[in-house]
Protein backbone atom coordinates (compact mmCIF):
# COMPACT_ATOMS: atom_id res chain seq x y z
CA UNK A 1 0.00 0.00 0.00
CA UNK A 2 2.84 2.34 0.90
CA UNK A 3 4.55 1.50 -2.40
CA UNK A 4 1.43 2.33 -4.39
CA UNK A 5 0.98 5.58 -2.49
CA UNK A 6 4.62 6.52 -3.07
CA UNK A 7 4.25 5.77 -6.78
CA UNK A 8 1.13 7.88 -7.10
CA UNK A 9 2.74 10.76 -5.23
CA UNK A 10 5.84 10.49 -7.44
CA UNK A 11 3.67 10.68 -10.57
CA UNK A 12 1.81 13.69 -9.21
CA UNK A 13 5.08 15.43 -8.41
CA UNK A 14 6.56 14.65 -11.82
CA UNK A 15 3.63 15.68 -14.03
CA UNK A 16 3.37 19.45 -13.28
CA UNK A 17 7.05 20.37 -13.95
CA UNK A 18 7.08 18.28 -17.12
CA UNK A 19 3.99 19.96 -18.52
CA UNK A 20 5.26 23.38 -17.48
CA UNK A 21 8.52 22.81 -19.29
CA UNK A 22 6.58 21.99 -22.43
CA UNK A 23 4.71 25.26 -22.08
CA UNK A 24 7.97 27.13 -21.63
CA UNK A 25 9.44 25.44 -24.70
CA UNK A 26 6.58 26.89 -26.70
CA UNK A 27 8.46 30.20 -26.77
CA UNK A 28 7.69 33.77 -25.79
CA UNK A 29 8.43 35.70 -28.97
CA UNK A 30 5.62 37.49 -30.83
CA UNK A 31 6.38 35.65 -34.07
CA UNK A 32 5.66 32.32 -32.46
CA UNK A 33 2.18 33.22 -31.22
CA UNK A 34 0.35 30.58 -33.27
CA UNK A 35 2.67 27.74 -32.22
CA UNK A 36 2.41 28.79 -28.62
CA UNK A 37 -1.36 28.64 -28.74
CA UNK A 38 -1.24 25.14 -30.19
CA UNK A 39 1.19 24.07 -27.50
CA UNK A 40 -0.98 25.53 -24.77
CA UNK A 41 -4.09 23.74 -25.98
CA UNK A 42 -2.05 20.55 -26.16
CA UNK A 43 -1.07 21.11 -22.57
CA UNK A 44 -4.68 21.73 -21.64
CA UNK A 45 -5.91 18.49 -23.19
CA UNK A 46 -3.10 16.53 -21.60
CA UNK A 47 -3.96 17.99 -18.21
CA UNK A 48 -7.58 17.09 -18.81
CA UNK A 49 -6.59 13.50 -19.54
CA UNK A 50 -4.39 13.35 -16.43
CA UNK A 51 -7.01 14.98 -14.19
CA UNK A 52 -9.88 12.83 -15.38
CA UNK A 53 -7.88 9.59 -15.28
CA UNK A 54 -6.65 10.16 -11.75
CA UNK A 55 -10.09 11.48 -10.80
CA UNK A 56 -11.80 8.36 -12.05
CA UNK A 57 -9.33 6.08 -10.24
CA UNK A 58 -9.52 7.91 -6.92
CA UNK A 59 -13.29 8.43 -7.01
CA UNK A 60 -13.83 4.81 -8.01
CA UNK A 61 -11.57 3.64 -5.19
CA UNK A 62 -13.47 5.76 -2.72
CA UNK A 63 -16.86 4.48 -3.81
CA UNK A 64 -15.62 0.90 -3.68
CA UNK A 65 -14.12 1.43 -0.21
CA UNK A 66 -17.36 2.88 1.11
CA UNK A 67 -19.20 -0.20 -0.13
CA UNK A 68 -16.60 -2.81 0.83
CA UNK A 69 -15.44 -1.58 4.23
CA UNK A 70 -18.76 -0.43 5.69
CA UNK A 71 -19.47 -2.28 8.89
CA UNK A 72 -22.72 -3.73 7.52
CA UNK A 73 -20.88 -5.52 4.69
CA UNK A 74 -21.08 -9.31 5.29
CA UNK A 75 -17.31 -9.55 4.78
CA UNK A 76 -16.50 -6.84 7.34
CA UNK A 77 -14.27 -8.03 10.15
CA UNK A 78 -12.91 -6.26 13.24
CA UNK A 79 -9.67 -4.38 12.72
CA UNK A 80 -6.64 -5.46 14.78
CA UNK A 81 -6.89 -2.19 16.70
CA UNK A 82 -10.40 -2.82 17.96
CA UNK A 83 -9.28 -5.58 20.31
CA UNK A 84 -6.95 -3.20 22.11
CA UNK A 85 -9.59 -0.48 22.09
CA UNK A 86 -7.02 2.08 21.03
CA UNK A 87 -6.71 3.92 17.77
CA UNK B 1 -16.18 16.67 30.91
CA UNK B 2 -17.14 20.01 29.52
CA UNK B 3 -20.89 19.85 29.34
CA UNK B 4 -21.82 23.38 28.47
CA UNK B 5 -25.54 22.83 28.15
CA UNK B 6 -25.89 20.47 31.11
CA UNK B 7 -24.32 22.89 33.52
CA UNK B 8 -26.43 26.01 33.21
CA UNK B 9 -24.67 29.24 34.05
CA UNK B 10 -25.72 32.83 33.66
CA UNK B 11 -25.06 33.99 30.11
CA UNK B 12 -22.89 36.88 31.28
CA UNK B 13 -20.58 34.39 32.99
CA UNK B 14 -19.86 32.75 29.64
CA UNK B 15 -19.72 36.06 27.81
CA UNK B 16 -17.09 37.54 30.08
CA UNK B 17 -15.16 34.34 30.58
CA UNK B 18 -11.66 33.89 29.22
CA UNK B 19 -11.72 30.09 29.57
CA UNK B 20 -10.95 28.42 26.26
CA UNK B 21 -14.13 26.33 26.07
CA UNK B 22 -16.31 29.35 26.90
CA UNK B 23 -14.63 31.43 24.22
CA UNK B 24 -14.94 28.42 21.92
CA UNK B 25 -18.68 28.25 22.64
CA UNK B 26 -19.05 31.96 21.83
CA UNK B 27 -17.17 31.46 18.57
CA UNK B 28 -19.36 28.45 17.78
CA UNK B 29 -22.70 30.16 18.33
CA UNK B 30 -21.61 33.31 16.51
CA UNK B 31 -20.29 31.40 13.51
CA UNK B 32 -23.47 29.32 13.21
CA UNK B 33 -25.63 32.45 13.40
CA UNK B 34 -23.67 33.92 10.51
CA UNK B 35 -23.88 30.62 8.60
CA UNK B 36 -27.66 30.89 8.56
CA UNK B 37 -27.62 34.61 7.72
CA UNK B 38 -25.13 34.17 4.87
CA UNK B 39 -26.98 31.08 3.66
CA UNK B 40 -30.25 33.01 3.51
CA UNK B 41 -28.56 35.53 1.20
CA UNK B 42 -27.37 32.66 -1.01
CA UNK B 43 -30.96 31.48 -1.37
CA UNK B 44 -32.03 35.00 -2.29
CA UNK B 45 -29.40 35.06 -5.04
CA UNK B 46 -30.48 31.69 -6.39
CA UNK B 47 -34.19 32.60 -6.37
CA UNK B 48 -33.41 35.78 -8.29
CA UNK B 49 -31.51 33.78 -10.92
CA UNK B 50 -34.20 31.11 -11.29
CA UNK B 51 -35.51 32.94 -14.37
CA UNK B 52 -34.15 35.73 -16.56
CA UNK B 53 -35.37 39.21 -15.73
CA UNK B 54 -35.95 40.79 -12.37
CA UNK B 55 -37.75 38.47 -9.94
CA UNK B 56 -37.90 40.17 -6.58
CA UNK B 57 -34.63 42.09 -6.25
CA UNK B 58 -35.25 45.63 -7.44
CA UNK B 59 -31.98 46.48 -9.14
CA UNK B 60 -28.46 45.30 -9.84
CA UNK B 61 -26.96 47.31 -6.99
CA UNK B 62 -29.16 45.54 -4.44
CA UNK B 63 -28.13 42.23 -6.00
CA UNK B 64 -24.47 43.30 -5.75
CA UNK B 65 -24.97 44.17 -2.09
CA UNK B 66 -26.50 40.77 -1.41
CA UNK B 67 -23.70 38.70 -2.95
CA UNK B 68 -21.03 40.95 -1.43
CA UNK B 69 -22.37 40.46 2.07
CA UNK B 70 -23.08 36.75 1.38
CA UNK B 71 -19.43 36.11 0.49
CA UNK B 72 -17.96 38.29 3.21
CA UNK B 73 -20.21 36.74 5.86
CA UNK B 74 -19.59 33.11 5.03
CA UNK B 75 -15.83 33.45 4.62
CA UNK B 76 -14.98 35.82 7.45
CA UNK B 77 -17.85 35.37 9.87
CA UNK B 78 -18.65 31.67 9.50
CA UNK B 79 -15.67 29.63 8.30
CA UNK B 80 -12.90 31.40 10.20
CA UNK B 81 -14.80 31.76 13.51
CA UNK B 82 -15.96 28.15 13.28
CA UNK B 83 -12.36 26.99 12.93
CA UNK B 84 -11.48 29.18 15.92
CA UNK B 85 -14.30 27.54 17.88
CA UNK B 86 -12.86 24.08 17.25
CA UNK B 87 -9.32 25.28 17.94
CA UNK B 88 -10.33 26.93 21.17
CA UNK B 89 -12.10 23.85 22.40
CA UNK B 90 -9.49 21.27 21.52
CA UNK B 91 -6.02 22.70 20.88
CA UNK B 92 -5.20 23.41 24.58
CA UNK B 93 -6.46 19.95 25.54
CA UNK B 94 -4.53 18.29 22.71
CA UNK B 95 -1.27 19.93 23.73
CA UNK B 96 -2.14 19.30 27.40
CA UNK B 97 -2.17 22.90 28.55
CA UNK B 98 -4.61 24.56 30.95
CA UNK B 99 -5.90 27.15 28.45
CA UNK B 100 -4.83 29.14 25.43
CA UNK B 101 -1.48 30.87 25.96
CA UNK B 102 -3.08 34.32 26.28
CA UNK B 103 -6.67 33.85 27.51
CA UNK B 104 -7.56 37.55 27.65
CA UNK B 105 -6.20 38.15 24.18
CA UNK B 106 -8.26 35.17 23.09
CA UNK B 107 -11.46 36.71 24.45
CA UNK B 108 -10.57 40.07 22.87
CA UNK B 109 -10.03 38.36 19.50
CA UNK B 110 -13.52 36.89 19.74
CA UNK B 111 -15.19 40.12 20.82
CA UNK B 112 -13.87 41.88 17.73
CA UNK B 113 -16.09 39.67 15.57
CA UNK B 114 -19.61 40.86 16.56
CA UNK B 115 -18.82 44.57 15.92
CA UNK B 116 -17.20 43.75 12.58
CA UNK B 117 -20.20 41.60 11.67
CA UNK B 118 -22.46 44.50 12.57
CA UNK B 119 -20.41 46.92 10.43
CA UNK B 120 -20.58 44.58 7.43
CA UNK B 121 -24.30 43.85 7.79
CA UNK B 122 -25.44 47.37 8.65
CA UNK B 123 -23.39 48.84 5.81
CA UNK B 124 -24.30 46.21 3.20
CA UNK B 125 -21.59 47.24 0.72
CA UNK B 126 -21.91 46.47 -2.98
CA UNK B 127 -18.37 46.14 -4.35
CA UNK B 128 -17.92 42.32 -4.00
CA UNK B 129 -15.82 40.61 -1.34
CA UNK B 130 -12.81 41.70 -3.41
CA UNK B 131 -13.73 45.40 -2.95
CA UNK B 132 -13.12 45.92 -6.66
CA UNK B 133 -11.10 49.09 -7.37
CA UNK B 134 -11.35 51.60 -8.96
CA UNK B 135 -15.15 51.26 -8.45
CA UNK B 136 -14.67 50.90 -4.69
CA UNK B 137 -12.64 54.11 -4.67
CA UNK B 138 -14.51 56.30 -7.10
CA UNK B 139 -18.19 55.52 -6.82
CA UNK B 140 -19.06 52.85 -4.24
CA UNK B 141 -21.75 54.37 -1.99
CA UNK B 142 -20.43 56.14 1.09
CA UNK B 143 -20.84 54.71 4.56
CA UNK B 144 -21.42 51.13 3.35
CA UNK B 145 -18.00 50.83 1.70
CA UNK B 146 -16.20 52.46 4.63
CA UNK B 147 -18.03 50.26 7.12
CA UNK B 148 -16.99 47.20 5.14
CA UNK B 149 -13.36 48.34 5.14
CA UNK B 150 -13.39 48.96 8.90
CA UNK B 151 -15.18 45.66 9.52
CA UNK B 152 -12.55 43.75 7.55
CA UNK B 153 -9.79 45.68 9.29
CA UNK B 154 -11.08 44.62 12.69
CA UNK B 155 -11.54 41.02 11.52
CA UNK B 156 -7.95 41.01 10.29
CA UNK B 157 -6.69 42.12 13.70
CA UNK B 158 -8.84 39.44 15.32
CA UNK B 159 -7.36 36.78 13.01
CA UNK B 160 -3.81 37.87 13.77
CA UNK B 161 -4.43 37.84 17.53
CA UNK B 162 -5.99 34.40 17.27
CA UNK B 163 -3.12 33.13 15.13
CA UNK B 164 -0.49 34.39 17.59
CA UNK B 165 -2.36 32.65 20.38
CA UNK B 166 -2.52 29.32 18.53
CA UNK B 167 1.15 29.43 17.53
CA UNK B 168 2.33 30.22 21.08
CA UNK B 169 -0.05 27.68 22.65
CA UNK B 170 1.17 24.89 20.40
CA UNK B 171 4.86 25.78 20.19
CA UNK B 172 5.54 27.01 23.71
CA UNK B 173 2.80 25.69 25.99
CA UNK B 174 2.57 22.05 24.96
CA UNK B 175 3.37 19.58 27.70
CA UNK B 176 7.15 19.16 28.18
CA UNK B 177 6.78 15.42 27.64
CA UNK B 178 5.16 16.00 24.28
CA UNK B 179 7.30 16.56 21.22
CA UNK B 180 6.00 18.47 18.22
CA UNK B 181 5.91 15.13 16.43
CA UNK B 182 3.28 13.90 18.89
CA UNK B 183 0.95 16.84 18.53
CA UNK B 184 -2.32 15.63 16.92
CA UNK B 185 -2.90 16.52 13.28
CA UNK B 186 -5.84 18.79 14.15
CA UNK B 187 -3.47 20.93 16.24
CA UNK B 188 -0.92 20.80 13.42
CA UNK B 189 -3.55 22.14 11.07
CA UNK B 190 -4.08 25.12 13.37
CA UNK B 191 -0.33 25.69 13.59
CA UNK B 192 0.02 25.69 9.79
CA UNK B 193 -2.99 27.91 9.13
CA UNK B 194 -1.96 30.34 11.89
CA UNK B 195 1.50 30.73 10.36
CA UNK B 196 -0.11 31.49 6.98
CA UNK B 197 -2.31 34.14 8.63
CA UNK B 198 0.69 35.82 10.24
CA UNK B 199 2.49 36.08 6.91
CA UNK B 200 -0.48 36.86 4.67
CA UNK B 201 -2.83 39.17 6.57
CA UNK B 202 -0.50 42.20 7.02
CA UNK B 203 -0.43 42.67 3.24
CA UNK B 204 -4.20 42.94 3.06
CA UNK B 205 -4.19 45.17 6.15
CA UNK B 206 -1.95 47.56 4.24
CA UNK B 207 -4.10 47.27 1.11
CA UNK B 208 -7.22 48.13 3.12
CA UNK B 209 -5.57 51.25 4.51
CA UNK B 210 -4.51 52.29 1.02
CA UNK B 211 -8.05 51.67 -0.22
CA UNK B 212 -9.43 53.82 2.57
CA UNK B 213 -7.04 56.70 1.96
CA UNK B 214 -7.80 56.43 -1.76
CA UNK B 215 -11.50 56.72 -0.95
CA UNK B 216 -10.79 59.76 1.21
CA UNK B 217 -8.99 61.30 -1.75
CA UNK B 218 -5.67 61.78 0.06
CA UNK B 219 -3.89 59.14 -2.02
CA UNK B 220 -4.26 57.45 -5.36
CA UNK B 221 -2.60 54.08 -5.02
CA UNK B 222 -5.32 52.24 -6.93
CA UNK B 223 -7.00 55.18 -8.66
CA UNK B 224 -6.03 55.48 -12.35
CA UNK B 225 -7.22 59.10 -12.39
CA UNK B 226 -4.44 59.90 -9.90
CA UNK B 227 -1.80 57.72 -11.55
CA UNK B 228 -2.56 54.65 -9.47
CA UNK B 229 -3.01 51.07 -10.61
CA UNK B 230 -5.95 48.81 -9.67
CA UNK B 231 -3.82 45.80 -10.62
CA UNK B 232 -1.53 46.64 -7.71
CA UNK B 233 -4.52 46.10 -5.43
CA UNK B 234 -5.16 42.77 -7.15
CA UNK B 235 -1.62 41.64 -6.30
CA UNK B 236 -1.91 42.76 -2.67
CA UNK B 237 -5.37 41.23 -2.29
CA UNK B 238 -4.51 37.86 -3.81
CA UNK B 239 -1.16 37.65 -2.01
CA UNK B 240 -3.30 37.47 1.12
CA UNK B 241 -6.37 35.69 -0.10
CA UNK B 242 -4.97 32.87 -2.10
CA UNK B 243 -3.06 31.64 0.97
CA UNK B 244 -6.24 32.44 2.90
CA UNK B 245 -7.94 29.65 0.92
CA UNK B 246 -5.52 27.29 2.67
CA UNK B 247 -6.22 29.01 5.99
CA UNK B 248 -9.83 28.03 5.43
CA UNK B 249 -9.28 24.51 4.14
CA UNK B 250 -6.43 23.27 6.35
CA UNK B 251 -8.40 23.25 9.64
CA UNK B 252 -11.29 21.48 7.86
CA UNK B 253 -8.85 18.77 6.73
CA UNK B 254 -7.51 18.64 10.30
CA UNK B 255 -11.06 17.99 11.50
CA UNK B 256 -11.37 15.11 9.02
CA UNK B 257 -8.16 13.67 10.46
CA UNK B 258 -9.98 13.37 13.79
CA UNK B 259 -13.13 11.78 12.41
CA UNK B 260 -11.94 9.33 9.75
CA UNK B 261 -9.64 7.15 11.90
CA UNK B 262 -12.22 7.12 14.69
CA UNK B 263 -15.06 5.85 12.51
CA UNK B 264 -12.79 3.56 10.47
CA UNK B 265 -11.66 1.99 13.75
CA UNK B 266 -8.02 2.35 12.72
CA UNK B 267 -5.20 4.79 13.46
CA UNK B 268 -4.36 7.33 10.79
CA UNK B 269 -2.37 5.70 7.97
CA UNK B 270 0.53 8.16 7.97
CA UNK B 271 0.83 10.87 10.58
CA UNK B 272 4.09 12.13 9.07
CA UNK B 273 2.67 12.62 5.59
CA UNK B 274 -0.23 14.54 7.14
CA UNK B 275 2.17 16.91 8.91
CA UNK B 276 4.35 17.20 5.80
CA UNK B 277 1.35 17.98 3.60
CA UNK B 278 0.10 20.69 6.00
CA UNK B 279 3.51 22.39 6.06
CA UNK B 280 3.91 22.03 2.29
CA UNK B 281 0.48 23.56 1.66
CA UNK B 282 1.35 26.45 3.97
CA UNK B 283 4.46 27.17 1.90
CA UNK B 284 3.22 26.60 -1.65
CA UNK B 285 0.05 28.54 -0.88
CA UNK B 286 2.18 31.65 -1.41
CA UNK B 287 3.39 30.66 -4.85
CA UNK B 288 0.12 30.85 -6.74
CA UNK B 289 -1.65 34.14 -5.99
CA UNK B 290 -1.39 35.58 -9.50
CA UNK B 291 -3.26 32.69 -11.11
CA UNK B 292 -6.33 34.81 -10.28
CA UNK B 293 -4.90 37.46 -12.61
CA UNK B 294 -3.97 35.69 -15.85
CA UNK B 295 -6.31 38.04 -17.72
CA UNK B 296 -4.65 41.23 -16.50
CA UNK B 297 -1.96 41.35 -19.17
CA UNK B 298 0.79 39.44 -17.42
CA UNK B 299 3.63 38.12 -19.54
CA UNK B 300 3.66 34.52 -20.67
CA UNK B 301 6.61 33.78 -18.40
CA UNK B 302 4.88 35.19 -15.32
CA UNK B 303 1.78 33.18 -16.08
CA UNK B 304 3.85 30.03 -16.47
CA UNK B 305 5.54 30.61 -13.10
CA UNK B 306 2.21 30.99 -11.34
CA UNK B 307 0.73 28.03 -13.18
CA UNK B 308 3.56 25.84 -11.90
CA UNK B 309 3.21 27.41 -8.44
CA UNK B 310 -0.46 26.51 -8.45
CA UNK B 311 0.18 22.95 -9.52
CA UNK B 312 2.69 22.63 -6.69
CA UNK B 313 -0.24 22.43 -4.27
CA UNK B 314 -1.48 19.27 -5.97
CA UNK B 315 0.94 16.78 -4.36
CA UNK B 316 0.22 18.14 -0.88
CA UNK B 317 -3.55 18.00 -1.36
CA UNK B 318 -3.29 14.55 -2.91
CA UNK B 319 -1.28 13.32 0.09
CA UNK B 320 -4.22 14.17 2.35
CA UNK B 321 -6.69 12.40 0.07
CA UNK B 322 -4.50 9.27 -0.17
CA UNK B 323 -3.95 9.36 3.59
CA UNK B 324 -7.71 9.33 4.14
CA UNK B 325 -8.26 6.54 1.61
CA UNK B 326 -5.46 4.43 3.08
CA UNK B 327 -6.86 4.95 6.59
CA UNK B 328 -10.28 3.75 5.51
CA UNK B 329 -8.76 0.75 3.72
CA UNK B 330 -9.36 -2.48 5.66
CA UNK B 331 -11.26 -0.57 8.30
CA UNK B 332 -14.69 -1.39 9.66
CA UNK B 333 -16.39 1.87 8.89
CA UNK B 334 -19.40 3.19 10.76
CA UNK B 335 -21.18 5.70 8.56
CA UNK B 336 -22.53 7.84 11.37
CA UNK B 337 -23.27 11.46 10.53
CA UNK B 338 -19.76 12.91 11.12
CA UNK B 339 -18.19 10.20 8.93
CA UNK B 340 -20.71 10.76 6.13
CA UNK B 341 -19.90 14.47 6.10
CA UNK B 342 -16.17 13.78 6.09
CA UNK B 343 -16.24 11.24 3.26
CA UNK B 344 -18.58 13.49 1.27
CA UNK B 345 -16.19 16.37 1.96
CA UNK B 346 -13.21 14.36 0.67
CA UNK B 347 -15.07 13.45 -2.52
CA UNK B 348 -15.99 17.07 -3.18
CA UNK B 349 -12.47 18.23 -2.18
CA UNK B 350 -11.08 15.91 -4.80
CA UNK B 351 -13.52 17.17 -7.44
CA UNK B 352 -12.70 20.77 -6.56
CA UNK B 353 -8.97 20.01 -6.67
CA UNK B 354 -9.23 18.24 -10.03
CA UNK B 355 -11.15 21.21 -11.41
CA UNK B 356 -8.49 23.51 -9.98
CA UNK B 357 -5.69 21.60 -11.71
CA UNK B 358 -7.43 21.98 -15.05
CA UNK B 359 -8.31 25.58 -14.29
CA UNK B 360 -4.70 26.41 -13.41
CA UNK B 361 -3.78 25.81 -17.05
CA UNK B 362 -3.78 29.19 -18.77
CA UNK B 363 -5.97 28.34 -21.79
CA UNK B 364 -8.92 27.17 -19.75
CA UNK B 365 -8.46 30.03 -17.35
CA UNK B 366 -8.99 32.48 -20.21
CA UNK B 367 -12.07 30.58 -21.28
CA UNK B 368 -13.57 30.51 -17.81
CA UNK B 369 -12.38 33.81 -16.40
CA UNK B 370 -15.22 35.68 -14.64
CA UNK B 371 -17.75 33.03 -15.63
CA UNK B 372 -19.87 30.78 -13.43
CA UNK B 373 -17.11 28.16 -13.64
CA UNK B 374 -15.19 30.22 -11.09
CA UNK B 375 -18.25 30.39 -8.82
CA UNK B 376 -18.71 26.62 -9.03
CA UNK B 377 -15.03 25.90 -8.44
CA UNK B 378 -14.70 28.21 -5.47
CA UNK B 379 -17.92 27.03 -3.85
CA UNK B 380 -16.98 23.39 -4.32
CA UNK B 381 -14.04 24.20 -2.04
CA UNK B 382 -15.71 26.43 0.52
CA UNK B 383 -19.04 24.60 0.73
CA UNK B 384 -18.15 21.12 -0.52
CA UNK B 385 -14.93 20.75 1.43
CA UNK B 386 -14.67 23.31 4.19
CA UNK B 387 -18.32 23.53 5.26
CA UNK B 388 -18.72 19.73 4.93
CA UNK B 389 -15.65 19.12 7.11
CA UNK B 390 -16.79 21.75 9.61
CA UNK B 391 -20.39 20.56 9.86
CA UNK B 392 -19.17 16.96 10.21
CA UNK B 393 -16.97 18.06 13.06
CA UNK B 394 -19.83 19.98 14.65
CA UNK B 395 -21.78 16.71 14.84
CA UNK B 396 -18.64 15.03 16.18
CA UNK B 397 -18.13 17.59 18.97
CA UNK B 398 -21.84 17.87 19.74
CA UNK B 399 -21.81 15.31 22.60
CA UNK B 400 -18.74 16.96 24.06
CA UNK B 401 -20.31 20.40 24.05
CA UNK B 402 -23.83 19.47 25.13
CA UNK B 403 -23.52 16.09 26.82
CA UNK B 404 -26.36 14.92 24.57
CA UNK B 405 -26.63 13.10 21.25
CA UNK B 406 -28.00 14.72 18.15
CA UNK B 407 -30.76 12.95 16.19
CA UNK B 408 -28.84 10.53 13.96
CA UNK B 409 -31.44 10.13 11.19
CA UNK B 410 -31.90 13.88 10.90
CA UNK B 411 -28.13 14.33 10.71
CA UNK B 412 -27.92 11.77 7.92
CA UNK B 413 -30.85 13.36 6.06
CA UNK B 414 -29.05 16.69 6.44
CA UNK B 415 -25.96 15.20 4.81
CA UNK B 416 -27.76 13.44 1.93
CA UNK B 417 -29.77 16.53 1.00
CA UNK B 418 -26.75 18.83 1.28
CA UNK B 419 -24.55 16.51 -0.78
CA UNK B 420 -27.10 16.18 -3.57
CA UNK B 421 -27.76 19.91 -3.36
CA UNK B 422 -24.06 20.78 -3.54
CA UNK B 423 -23.57 18.57 -6.60
CA UNK B 424 -26.63 20.09 -8.30
CA UNK B 425 -25.54 23.65 -7.62
CA UNK B 426 -21.81 23.63 -8.04
CA UNK B 427 -21.25 21.02 -10.77
CA UNK B 428 -23.98 22.74 -12.78
CA UNK B 429 -22.30 26.11 -12.25
CA UNK B 430 -19.09 24.70 -13.76
CA UNK B 431 -20.98 23.74 -16.92
CA UNK B 432 -22.86 27.03 -16.90
CA UNK B 433 -19.48 28.79 -16.93
CA UNK B 434 -18.34 26.76 -19.91
CA UNK B 435 -21.54 27.86 -21.65
CA UNK B 436 -20.36 31.42 -21.10
CA UNK B 437 -22.60 32.81 -18.36
CA UNK B 438 -20.73 35.59 -16.55
CA UNK B 439 -20.72 35.66 -12.76
CA UNK B 440 -22.02 38.53 -10.59
CA UNK B 441 -24.97 39.35 -12.88
CA UNK B 442 -28.55 39.65 -11.66
CA UNK B 443 -30.14 39.20 -15.06
CA UNK B 444 -29.23 37.14 -18.09
CA UNK B 445 -30.50 36.61 -21.65
CA UNK B 446 -33.15 33.94 -22.13
CA UNK B 447 -30.85 31.27 -23.55
CA UNK B 448 -32.61 27.92 -22.98
CA UNK B 449 -29.45 26.15 -21.70
CA UNK B 450 -28.70 28.99 -19.27
CA UNK B 451 -32.26 28.98 -17.95
CA UNK B 452 -32.29 25.20 -17.46
CA UNK B 453 -28.96 25.16 -15.66
CA UNK B 454 -29.85 28.11 -13.46
CA UNK B 455 -33.04 26.33 -12.47
CA UNK B 456 -31.15 23.13 -11.62
CA UNK B 457 -28.75 25.17 -9.48
CA UNK B 458 -31.62 26.92 -7.71
CA UNK B 459 -33.34 23.62 -6.95
CA UNK B 460 -30.05 22.35 -5.50
CA UNK B 461 -29.70 25.47 -3.37
CA UNK B 462 -33.26 25.03 -2.07
CA UNK B 463 -32.44 21.44 -1.16
CA UNK B 464 -29.46 22.68 0.87
CA UNK B 465 -31.72 25.34 2.43
CA UNK B 466 -34.27 22.74 3.55
CA UNK B 467 -31.49 20.55 4.93
CA UNK B 468 -30.18 23.51 6.92
CA UNK B 469 -33.59 23.97 8.50
CA UNK B 470 -33.43 20.30 9.55
CA UNK B 471 -29.95 20.93 10.92
CA UNK B 472 -31.06 23.93 12.96
CA UNK B 473 -34.04 22.03 14.37
CA UNK B 474 -31.80 19.07 15.20
CA UNK B 475 -29.23 21.24 16.99
CA UNK B 476 -31.78 23.17 19.05
CA UNK B 477 -33.95 20.19 19.94
CA UNK B 478 -31.08 17.80 20.65
CA UNK B 479 -29.10 20.23 22.77
CA UNK B 480 -32.16 20.65 25.02
CA UNK B 481 -33.88 17.26 24.85
CA UNK B 482 -31.52 14.83 23.09
CA UNK B 483 -30.74 11.58 24.85
CA UNK B 484 -27.74 11.82 27.17
CA UNK B 485 -24.55 10.78 25.40
CA UNK B 486 -22.35 8.04 26.80
CA UNK B 487 -19.29 10.20 26.97
CA UNK B 488 -16.82 7.33 26.86
CA UNK B 489 -18.18 6.14 23.54
CA UNK B 490 -21.15 8.16 22.19
CA UNK B 491 -21.33 6.18 18.92
CA UNK B 492 -20.65 2.79 20.55
CA UNK B 493 -17.69 2.16 18.29
CA UNK B 494 -15.69 0.31 20.89
CA UNK B 495 -12.55 1.75 22.38
CA UNK B 496 -12.74 5.20 23.87
CA UNK B 497 -14.19 8.47 22.70
CA UNK B 498 -10.99 10.04 21.47
CA UNK B 499 -8.60 11.21 24.15
CA UNK B 500 -9.19 14.97 24.20
CA UNK B 501 -12.66 14.34 25.51
CA UNK B 502 -11.41 12.61 28.62
CA UNK B 503 -9.91 15.82 29.91
CA UNK B 504 -11.27 19.00 31.29
CA UNK B 505 -9.47 22.20 32.10
CA UNK B 506 -10.91 23.78 35.26
CA UNK B 507 -12.68 27.12 35.02
CA UNK B 508 -10.73 30.17 36.09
Amino acid sequence: MRGITALLVAVLVAVPPATAMQAHAAGDEPGEYLDRRVEIWNLFFRLMVVAFTIGAIVSGTMVWQVWRFRESNPNAKPTPYEEKGEW
Amino acid sequence: MTLEMQRPRPVWQIMFSTHHTDVGLLYLITSLAFLFLGGALALAIRVELFLPGSQFIADSMTFNRIFTVHGTTLIFLFILPFASAVGNYFVPIMVRYKDMAYPKLNAIAFWMIPPSGALIWLGFADFTWYATPPYSIISAPGPAADMWIFGLKILGISSVLGAINFVVTIMKCKHPDMSLGQVPLLAWSFLSSSLIILVAIPTFAAALLMLLTDRLGVSGFFNPAMGGDPIAYAHLFWFTFHPEVYVLVIPAIGMMYEIIPRFSRKPIFSYNSGVFAFVLLAIVGFSSWAHHMYATGMSFTEKTVFMVGTLAAVPASAMHVFNFLATMWNGRIRFATPMMWSVGGIALFFSAGAGGVVNAAMPLDFTTHDTYWVVGHFHLFVMGTIAFGSIGYLYYMFPYVTGRMYHEKMGQAHFVMSFIGAVLVFYTQHVLGLYGMPRRVYDYPAIPEWIAMNQIATVGAMLIGVSMVLFLANMIHSSAKGRPAGMDDPWKLGGKYYYPYQNKNPQH
